[in-house]
């Protein structure tokens, strides 16, 4: 009697265990998170707004395809979204994620979101883990909300952290993308992927529904004005201008993109701490580093590869995320972040 | 309303108004959306590999694409449900303008400016369409008014559409038999209005 109910209650438990979805964990991530977050989780919860679509309205790229760099249709001057990743390089043209926002890839064994919201001109990447991210509808600052299809947890792409849902205040591990031409990618990367247009959608990808970069125009004229609220507005700059940004778990830092291509090696002091910021003109960007041992670097003493700036004293830097981004919305998320304009500024 | 309906659309000349107007405002409530738009690289194409996204929406009242239908320079993302409801607009807007028009050529006691409920109704449709998916309207208008607009979606094409059918049963109910007395028999008919 007693060994036949064991028996019925082992079976029981076996399945219930078989029969339980099986729970899938968020994405990867630090808390309290390695970046500042300088409004409350509640603030930006009431920040919120709908962007128009529902959710997954505008739909991730779950199942991305790639072509050679040789069969792509992309013009030298077109913005694309460039990963280099365990010495795998792949570009994702910003006319197609206009549409989508996010592709859910694997790139060198890992699983990576590559995300760019087209309202604050930014491009990040995140590791995902088991699970995916999608867009939510939603926006902040107007920027991208996306959300984990493990927990439903919500991050505002800029901000890399959750701010509603089981993982409220837990960070995202980001990943360096570059925001750059097709040109410019394709010289530094020759055997880059490129993302197909055979996403599973139908789109017109010949057509930004915003505006264009070649020439720009539309909502991406650093004079035209924002279309959703902001927690916070600062008028130093147009609001589309365009600044270069890395976050510490001390603040902000955003460097016009004028200070970071004539001076090409930024030392600046946040919170401290002192980080330096060179600047690659292939691809026109910035490579942010903290710098506690207070080395000088010299630009006329670097070069640029497919790994980045190499040069003397580079590789005792400490690596940063940075990143392009909209002046308006950099300043609403960090309202006090430091702006660094050239030497000559005060 | 029915017979207002009827009479409108047994008529050639009101018909083929009906039909321009549906048509017009269909083409503008797609072009809105971002459905229909330019980029196209010349020549033609037409595919439709999505059949299986027929009902996956993308926003209120706003369906994925399932084909792609390109002549010259224009380029069709073609929804089955965003079409037919830009369609349903389209008709109760040429319905709103032409029976409005008949209106406006009764005898003064017959038109209470019902017409321009309908004609009004037209607009928040078409805001709904642009609030979506493709903010074009608000782009160049530059105005920072996307998040009310976007809140308000949901009700602005049903509330469009009532409008619309608000601003026709006013009509009606002026052009029916009900106020022949009124009007002095000469409901939807209007050559007899015009002779007078």
């Amino acid at each position: 009697m007693t060994l036949s109910l064991f028996r019925g209650a082992a079976l029981s438990t076996a399945l219930f265990l078989l029969s339980s979805p099986p729970v899938l964990a968020g994405p990867p991530g630090a808390s309290p998170p390695d970046v500042p977050v300088a409004h409350s989780l509640a603030s930006f919860r009431e920040a919120v707004r709908s962007g128009g679509p529902g959710k997954d309205g505008i739909p991730s790229i779950d199942r991305p395809r790639f072509l050679p760099a040789t069969e792509a249709r992309l013009d030298d001057g077109e913005k694309i979204i460039g990963v280099y990743h365990r010495g795998q390089a792949r570009a994702y043209p910003q006319r197609i994620l206009v549409w989508h926002e996010i592709v859910n890839d694997q790139l060198g064994g890992d699983a990576l979101s590559i995300t760019y919201c087209p309202l604050t001109g930014t491009a990040l990447g995140f590791r995902r883990g088991e699970t995916e991210l999608g867009v939510s509808g939603k926006l902040v600052n107007s920027n991208l909300v996306m959300y984990d299809r493990a927990t439903d947890s919500e991050w505002p792409q800029i901000l890399g952290v959750a701010i509603d849902g089981p993982l409220a205040g837990q960070g995202l591990e980001e990943l360096r993308v570059f925001w750059t031409t097709w040109g410019a990618w394709r010289a530094r990367h020759p055997g880059s992927e490129v993302l197909s247009e055979q996403t599973g959608f139908v789109r017109n990808y010949r057509r930004d529904p915003y505006g264009s970069y070649n020439p720009v125009s539309g909502y991406y004229a650093p004079d035209s004005r924002r279309l959703f609220p902001v927690m916070h507005r600062d008028d130093r700059f147009p609001p589309k201008t365009e600044v270069f940004g890395l976050r510490g778990p001390e603040g902000a830092l955003a460097i016009t993109r004028q200070a970071l291509r004539e001076e090409g090696v930024i030392d600046v002091t946040l919170g401290g701490w002192r980080y330096t910021v060179i600047h690659d003109p292939g691809l026109d960007t910035g490579w942010a580093f903290r710098n506690p041992q207070g080395i000088e670097i010299r630009p006329s003493s670097l070069d640029f590869t497919a790994e980045g700036a190499i040069g003397p004293g580079v590789d005792r830097l400490e690596p940063v995320n940075g990143f392009e981004a909209m002046w308006f919305a950099w300043a609403a998320f960090y309202p006090d972040t430091r702006l660094y304009q050239g030497a000559a500024s005060p | 309303m029915r017979t207002l309906v009827r009479a409108l659309l047994s008529r050639p000349a009101a018909l083929a108004a009906v039909v321009v107007i549906m048509v017009a405002y269909l083409l503008l409530y797609l072009w809105l959306t971002g459905d229909l738009s330019g980029g196209g690289s010349g020549g033609w194409q037409a595919v439709f590999p999505a059949w299986d996204r027929v009902w996956q929406r993308r926003g209120p009242f706003q369906f994925e694409p399932v084909g792609l239908l390109a002549l010259g320079g224009l380029v069709w993302t073609f929804s089955l449900l965003n079409t037919l409801i830009a369609a349903s607009m389209g008709l109760l807007v040429g319905l709103n303008v032409v029976a409005g028009w008949w209106l406006w050529h009764r005898p003064r006691q017959c038109r209470p400016g019902a017409g321009s409920t309908g004609l009004l109704g037209s607009l928040p449709a078409l805001l709904a369409g642009g609030a979506c998916c493709a903010p074009l309207i608000l782009v160049w208008l530059g105005l920072p008014i996307a998040g009310t607009v976007a809140s308000l979606a949901p009700v602005l094409l049903p509330g469009a559409a009532l409008m619309l059918s608000v601003g026709l049963w006013r009509i009606s109910r002026h052009l029916a038999p009900s106020s022949a007395s009124e009007c002095r028999g000469l409901a939807c008919n209007p050559r007899e209005g015009r002779r007078r």
